[in-house]
């Protein structure tokens, strides 16, 4: 099965291959999975996530559950504008 | 205080004209990211609006320390950071104000808890919850961790530059990271038991 590692399916991927159901590793995947979704990834590190990404379960749904955890943090949380009267005291203040 | 990255304590020349020039170019794009930075480290609007305005300042003031063509932004927030520090940390009104030395020891003695840590939260619960209660799950973490992720998650910055905003090495922003992610799942965990969404 080849589907995109960012959307795996567990039940399509069971059919195909043996999954693992435990991890035994999982603190040291959790850093890869965390530097994967920071981009911040060693080539090392990319290949590994690359080649064993759809073989583990537990990983699977951590990769799953924190992907969706930053993109809730970049994409719901509101983000103010900077009230004008704090512009407009700031550039007073250096012009003055 | 010293509010120069600490490879770039050169000071440059800058004609009166290019300071206003270079403030308004490199640093007054970042004023809506800097007055959410500033909102969330101090949970309070006037603090909030008194800090960006010291920090905008303050970069005015020392502004033959910035390095043109390298990220103002990171520069921006490191000087933000340090005045959150020194000036209001003090005097926060934060009730689970947390000794950072306290909480460095307890969550981030390295691999200690990292090993069977896993919270029981599933990617479809966090899905349904709306972006308030995402904020409040972030609000509800000690500044420290709140920093790194607000740092990484909302803004982007890289593990590098988080490094030079926070003056720590990087090994210690991705120990803090993952530290931070891990308690902000136990809150989601419990804001989606709240709401349901995780039955």
């Amino acid at each position: 099965m080849n589907a995109s590692p960012t959307t795996p399916s567990v039940t399509e991927a069971a059919q195909d291959k043996v999954m693992k159901h435990t991890c035994d590793h999982h603190a040291q995947c959790m850093k890869v999975i965390q530097a994967i979704l920071d981009d911040e990834a060693t080539d090392a590190e990319k290949e590994h996530f690359r080649v064993n990404m759809d073989k583990c379960i537990p990983c699977i749904e951590s990769y799953r559950l924190e992907k969706c955890i930053k993109d809730s943090l970049n994409q719901k949380i509101a983000k103010k504008p900077c009230p004008e009267s704090i512009l407009n005291t700031i550039l007073s203040k250096i012009n003055s | 205080m010293s509010v120069a990255m600490s490879e770039t304590l050169t000071t440059n020349e800058y004609t009166d004209d290019l300071r206003y020039e270079v403030f308004n170019r490199e640093f007054m794009p970042h004023i809506d990211s800097m007055y959410n930075f500033a909102f969330r480290l101090t949970m309070d609007e006037d603090d909030a609006n008194d800090l960006v305005q010291d920090t905008y300042l303050k970069a005015f003031r020392f502004i033959s320390s910035f390095e043109q063509g390298t990220n103002a932004k990171a520069w921006l927030f490191r000087i933000l950071k340090n005045s959150f520090i020194n000036d209001y940390r003090k005097k926060s009104k934060e009730p689970s104000k947390v000794d950072y030395q306290e909480v460095e020891t307890t969550y981030n003695s390295e691999e200690a808890s990292d090993t069977t840590y896993t919270v029981d939260l599933r990617a479809d619960a966090v899905q349904e919850l709306i972006g308030d209660e995402v904020a409040n799950a972030l609000n509800a973490l000690p500044v420290d961790f709140r920093t790194v992720i607000i740092l990484c998650d909302i803004e982007g910055f890289t593990y590098e530059e988080m490094a030079k905003i926070l003056d720590i090495p990087i090994g210690t922003v991705r120990s803090r990271l993952h530290r931070a992610r891990n308690l902000l799942k136990e809150k989601l965990k419990s804001y989606a038991s709240t709401m349901g969404y995780d039955s």
